[in-house]
């Protein structure tokens, strides 16, 4: 009887174990195999932290070893970036960047009234996607309303959850200072001014400003463009290129039916738009206060504008019609909504890891080109497309 | 007769705004009798922190006064000045560009 037992109790033991080795491998397994999808030698794959702890605990010596050793612990690190940006939606699901159920992601949104003062830190909470209370201010609901667009553009076509494709609460705050005729991005959150009333109305008025305005923070995220010069130019066209599409698809517009035009309902007057994607340098041209747009098309009329703030950093929002142009040949030349194809290629490249923050027009033109022959083919329509977009540009 | 004390004359300073979603310029002048000493201080209490990274589509100011100009943040003005430059930015007027 006590044999039995003792038996019993050995080969129960003895199964945790089997069991408890085999968890191990298959956990070793599992996450090398994540790790190292895209590596020949699972040295140089990135793990983060929590994992690299249960490499450590591995029963397997060389994993742990691997785990222990301080060059792979600083090559995680330095690449980070690199893997969370490569890693499928499957991978950052497991590694809990994202919520476990695709699918089920919701939107996150504050609305913040900063009631014409300039403290952020002092404005009111006037909506939040939890309670959902009514509001009666039009620019709150207008940014609550592209918010959603914005967001709703981001998940449903790419699968990108918010701003930092982990979920980021979306924090918006209008009626900024008295008068103020601007919207920006602070690097967490959009501020909106309701314009000086004569030049321009509420930021808010236009879906495409919100667009714009969150897209700095996915470019942040991502390849985080420096501010200036070719770099902020691409910067500044991505926003757009982005803030025009999320309008295209609210307003189900295709290339032909849009007008390519930023901002028409926040510059008054119905010649005028802050910004004409399809033609740079006419958005408004001879308005009695702003003269003309100082856009160029093409690359021959790059203007190289000093670094500094009266110079636009290199002129960001000016050299950005160039790029922008590119984008609108290639849309318009391949035909149908902008966002199917033409969007899928330029958020390839917004989220390529080979895109350097100090990025030049050739750059991205090269990933471009690149990025839809992976995406369409060699040789395809919409890789002569986007050549076409940025000849036609002169880049 | 010490310079630090004496009040400069009449001085001209003008408030540039730059930048922002379509990079307009704006700018209002105003006279003001502060010394060069009050100057300074002022100065050196409102420049702007070179730490703080570029904001998208922000807007910049600067004041200008003489043949100098330098970088400023609004957001640190003292309180005994804050009337002057509250009334600078309420006149700003965009400078149309040839």
């Amino acid at each position: 009887m006590i044999k039995i037992i003792i038996q019993k109790q050995f080969a129960a033991k003895n199964s945790f174990f089997v069991f408890r080795n085999f968890l191990n491998l298959y956990l070793s397994a599992k996450i090398l195999n994540i790790m190292c999808k895209n590596h020949y030698n699972p040295i140089h794959c990135i793990i983060p932290p929590y994992m690299l702890a249960r490499l450590m605990e591995s029963g397997n010596k060389r994993i742990a070893d691997l785990a222990v050793n301080s060059n792979f612990r600083s090559l995680r690190f330095r690449h980070d970036r690199i893997f969370f940006q490569k890693a499928s939606l499957q991978e950052k699901t497991i590694l809990g960047l994202i919520g476990k159920e695709s699918g089920k992601e919701t939107m996150q949104m504050e609305v913040y009234d900063c009631k014409q003062k300039t403290d952020l830190s002092g404005a009111i909470l006037i909506w939040d996607t939890k309670t959902n209370q009514k509001i009666t201010s039009v620019a709150g609901k207008n940014v609550i309303k592209g918010g959603k667009a914005s967001w709703d553009f981001y998940w449903q076509l790419f699968g990108r959850n918010s701003i930092d494709n982990k979920g980021l609460l979306i924090k918006q705050y209008v009626h900024y200072d008295k008068g103020m005729d601007n919207a920006y991005w602070d690097g967490r959150r959009m501020v909106y001014g309701d314009g000086d009333g004569t030049v321009f109305t509420s930021f808010t008025s236009d879906i495409d400003v919100i667009g714009h305005e969150l897209t700095h923070g996915v470019t942040e995220s991502e390849a985080n463009l420096d501010y200036e010069n070719q770099a902020g130019a691409l910067n500044e066209s991505f926003s757009d290129i982005f803030g025009i599409m999320i309008k295209q698809k609210s307003y189900n517009q295709d290339v032909k039916k849009s007008n390519w035009l930023i901002g028409e309902r926040v510059m008054i007057g119905p010649k005028y738009a802050l910004r004409s994607l399809k033609a740079p340098g006419t958005a408004y041209i001879n308005h009695p206060d702003l003269g003309d747009d100082p856009q160029p098309a093409t690359m021959d009329g790059y203007q190289n504008l000093p670094n500094t703030q009266s110079g636009d950093w290199g002129g960001v929002h000016i050299n950005s019609g160039i790029p922008n142009f590119a984008f609108y040949v290639a849309a318009f030349n391949m035909g149908g909504y902008a966002w199917e194809k033409t969007g899928r290629i330029w958020y390839a490249v917004l989220t390529d890891t080979n895109l350097a923050q100090t990025a030049k027009f050739t750059d991205v033109k090269n990933l471009t080109i690149f990025q839809a022959e992976k995406l369409f083919g060699i040789n395809s329509q919409e890789s002569k497309a986007v050549k076409q977009g940025w000849t036609e540009a002169k880049v | 007769m010490d310079r630090g004390k004496s009040l400069t004359e009449a001085m001209k300073i003008k408030l540039i705004r730059t930048g922002g979603f379509i990079p307009v310029t704006k700018s209002a002048e105003t006279e003001v009798s502060l010394t060069d000493k009050e100057l300074v201080s002022l100065l050196e209490i409102i420049q702007p922190d070179p730490a703080v990274s570029r904001i998208k589509d922000g807007n910049y100011y600067e004041l200008s006064f003489g043949t100098r100009s330098t970088p400023i943040d609004l957001e640190k003005v003292p309180d005994e000045y804050k009337a002057l430059f509250s009334k600078l930015k309420s006149d700003l007027k965009i400078i149309k560009r040839r």
